[in-house]
């Protein structure tokens, strides 16, 4: 008998079943293993951790690790990895994942790419999304939008005929004619998050170079990405005090259609009939979802996913087993069923075909987002690199410095924190 | 020092050694390394003064410096005016009305942190939400989101009510210690009531005043707890943050979890040096030889 433990952050409900598909998949190992060697079993101590917060997560797995005291498999953000490696929390996949290629050939092969730090593995994807731009249908209609143009709105987007001003302007319109309130134009996230670098990779920006993995700054990109933001609070599309607010009455401000355009995750419109208790009928009837407008027309939409992970680590004795469990948890059936139940993308290529996964309208309908997807870089620095780009973002979305002046000031900073990691282009 | 002195100083002198002075050394070793998450407890190296460069050369750091002395002295202010404010009313009034109204003071400081933040938080709530709106908006202030629009204004009061009650403790029992003759004559020889808090009152308690006024300096430049709960350093580029949640946001909490303990260390080591530089000026600014200095006439 092998016992294993595995860490997923939560409860996080809906998406419960990033434990419960571990659970799911210890049965089907110890049938496996029964064939090799009747004497092996495994027993599995999966448990959600620090209630959803995941700083207080990541730090208790940091702390644990060092203690040797962590779980087998522990669940995290794919970036979160970058600093683990360093003092070996978790370990590189490529043998062993090459051992059991067959187990892991059926996930998207581009998800790999977020698993990988110098050209090495650390994690296998748990699941992944995309981040929308949200419209009220509602309120297009009351500006004289035809049924037809709203409808249509996702695919004009997709082809880059709506761009990134024509949102803002529409906002503007949509604030000038009171259908919603100043401020209500677009609401962006509220706080800190990856969402906002998708207005800066709409604009050219790159976040690391594929080749050093060091992390990278486009200057002119950064200056058009915090250009958005200046652009939205100066003609009263969103609100100064907006950065910072609370995320609650985020969610209760847009779930009572006060909001013409904002940003959320695919999961979010899980939540917002789970948590927020809007009928999914009504969102569908009310709400609409587009890729991140092009910053120019003709220009290429995007989205940004994050898949979360599995990693093995250092802590356990039976990397392999771990590796086995998860293999057994990476299937269209396990994956499926946390997608429907949560609003995530498919993992899995055969997911498509899957008799659950293909009854779920909104999977279905926002799918094509994974072709134009980005991710946050995996780097040992991100965190610093984050929280200068985010804070001079806050200083340009509440009036305190123009694009320009927090552009220069952010790369200065970033030369000054990360030297050699950092390449200005 | 004969060995019965140091017997008895031993047991505070340990403990003086290990809770302040081995933390202090600990605090300046690990200033002078690359210790992070991504090194871990065993992979970090000295790197010198790098940690003190960066900052130095830092953008936010000036920022952050001029947030810190803006919030040390308005909160420091409003502490010790409040504090006494509230003492000298409550002393002044009938015995059981004034230990009812300090007992009301005292309600921020014996709530618990974390719940007296998040009461703010949700009074200082953006519209239609929040208490601070439904009470002010009837006055004529427009209903806003405090924490965005007025974010100093909520730090300094939740700090401020918070320590206002250290100073209201202290300076009520000093000034029920002063001998009541003392103001029987003032009003004798026809003293009016600001009169004898100018002349009599407050040249009395300034021992009281110095402690409270050094206590407070050390404990707010410190202090970052609240300032986490309530606008957690913003909004936008740094409005509120101050050092020692510079020093925390660095050192021990990350959005993605990359700690960088060496530098946060460095933030630290720079808030004890200044520390020590704030209380030894403030000593000699208020003659503290001269209070702790034998009395010239011995009374026997």
């Amino acid at each position: 008998m092998v016992k294993l433990v595995a860490w997923t952050i939560g409860p996080d409900a809906p998406s419960f079943y990033r434990k419960d598909n571990l659970v799911s998949a210890v049965a089907t190992l110890n049938q496996e293993l029964e064939k090799e060697n009747p004497k092996t079993t495994i027993e599995l101590d999966a448990t959600f951790e620090s209630g959803g917060a995941w700083g207080d997560y990541l730090q208790k797995f940091q702390l644990a690790a060092e203690a040797k005291q962590g779980p087998d498999i522990v669940l995290a953000g794919h970036e979160n990895f970058a600093p683990w490696v360093g003092p070996g929390y978790v370990i590189a996949l490529d043998d062993l994942l090459k051992k059991h290629e067959a187990k892991f050939k059926d996930v998207i092969p581009t998800l790999w790419d977020a698993m990988k730090l110098r050209g090495k593995t650390y994690a296998v994807p748990q699941d992944t999304e995309a981040r929308p731009m949200y419209y009220r249908k509602d309120l297009l209609a009351k500006m004289g939008w035809s049924k037809d143009r709203i409808d249509g709105l996702p695919e004009a987007v997709k082809k880059g005929d709506f761009a990134m001003s024509d949102l803002l302007a529409t906002a503007k319109e949509a604030v000038d004619k009171g259908v919603v309130e100043a401020g209500k134009g677009w609401y962006p996230r509220p706080t800190k998050g990856h969402d906002h670098y998708m207005f800066y990779y709409q604009n050219g920006g790159e976040m690391q170079d594929k080749a050093s993995g060091k992390l990278v700054v486009v200057p002119a990109a950064l200056e058009k990405h915090y250009g958005v933001y200046a652009t939205a609070v100066q003609t009263k599309v969103t609100s100064p005090t907006h950065i910072g607010s609370d995320f609650k009455i985020w969610h209760e401000t847009v779930t009572a259609g006060k909001v013409l355009f904002y940003n959320a995750g695919t999961w979010t419109w899980k939540e917002w009939s789970t948590t927020y208790k809007v009928p999914e009928n009504d969102l569908w009837d009310k709400v609409g979802f587009t890729l991140i407008p092009a910053a120019q027309k003709g220009a290429k939409p995007t989205t940004l996913s994050h898949p979360l992970a599995y990693m093995v680590t250092s802590n356990g004795k039976t990397p392999e087993l771990a590796l086995r469990l998860i293999a057994h948890a990476t299937t269209p059936e396990l994956n499926s069923r946390h997608s429907v139940e949560s609003a995530h993308l498919a993992i899995l290529k055969t997911q498509q075909d899957d008799p659950t996964y293909k009854k779920d309208k909104f999977l279905l309908a926002t799918g094509y987002m994974s072709d134009f997807t980005t991710f946050i870089p995996n780097h040992p620095k991100y965190g610093a690199y984050d929280e200068v780009l985010f804070r001079f973002l806050s200083g340009v979305a509440t009036g305190q410095l123009t694009p320009k002046a927090a552009t220069d000031q952010a790369v200065a900073e970033l030369k000054n924190q990360l030297r050699d990691e950092l390449i200005t282009k | 020092m004969n060995s019965t002195a140091l017997l008895f100083m031993g047991p505070a002198a340990l403990l003086v050694i290990l809770f302040f002075f081995v933390p202090v050394v600990i605090t300046l070793g690990l200033s002078l390394t690359d210790a992070a998450t991504a090194t871990g407890l065993s992979n970090w190296k000295w790197i010198g003064l790098d940690n003190y460069d960066q900052i130095a050369r830092g953008s936010f750091t000036m920022l952050i410096i001029r947030n810190t002395i803006f919030y040390v002295l308005v909160t420091l202010a409003f502490n010790v005016v409040v504090g006494l404010g509230i003492a000298l009313l409550s002393t002044h009034v009938e015995a059981k009305a004034g230990g009812f109204f300090r007992a009301l003071w005292l309600l921020p400081r014996i709530s618990p942190s974390a719940v007296y933040a998040i009461m703010w938080v949700w009074a200082a709530a953006a519209p239609p939400f929040g208490i601070m709106n439904d009470v002010l908006s009837p006055v004529g202030v427009a209903p806003r989101d405090w924490l965005n629009t007025d974010p100093w204004v909520i730090v300094i009061l939740v700090n401020g009510f918070v320590g206002a009650s250290l100073g209201m403790l202290v300076f009520t029992s000093a000034i029920n210690s002063i001998p009541e003759d003392l103001f029987r004559a003032a009003r004798v020889d026809g003293a009016s009531a600001w009169q004898i808090v100018r002349r009599i009152t407050l040249p009395l308690i300034r021992w009281p005043v110095l402690f409270v006024l050094v206590y407070q300096t050390m404990s707010l430049m410190a202090s970052y707890e609240y300032i986490l709960l309530t606008t957690n350093g913003g909004p936008g580029l740094y409005t509120t943050e101050v050092w020692s949640l510079w020093a925390f946001h660095t050192a021990l909490s990350n959005y993605y979890g990359n700690l960088e303990f060496g530098l946060g260390a460095a933030m630290a080591a720079g808030l004890v040096v200044i520390g020590l530089v704030v209380s030894f000026t403030m000593l000699r600014l208020f003659r503290f030889d001269e209070l702790v200095s034998d009395p010239r006439v011995e009374i026997t």
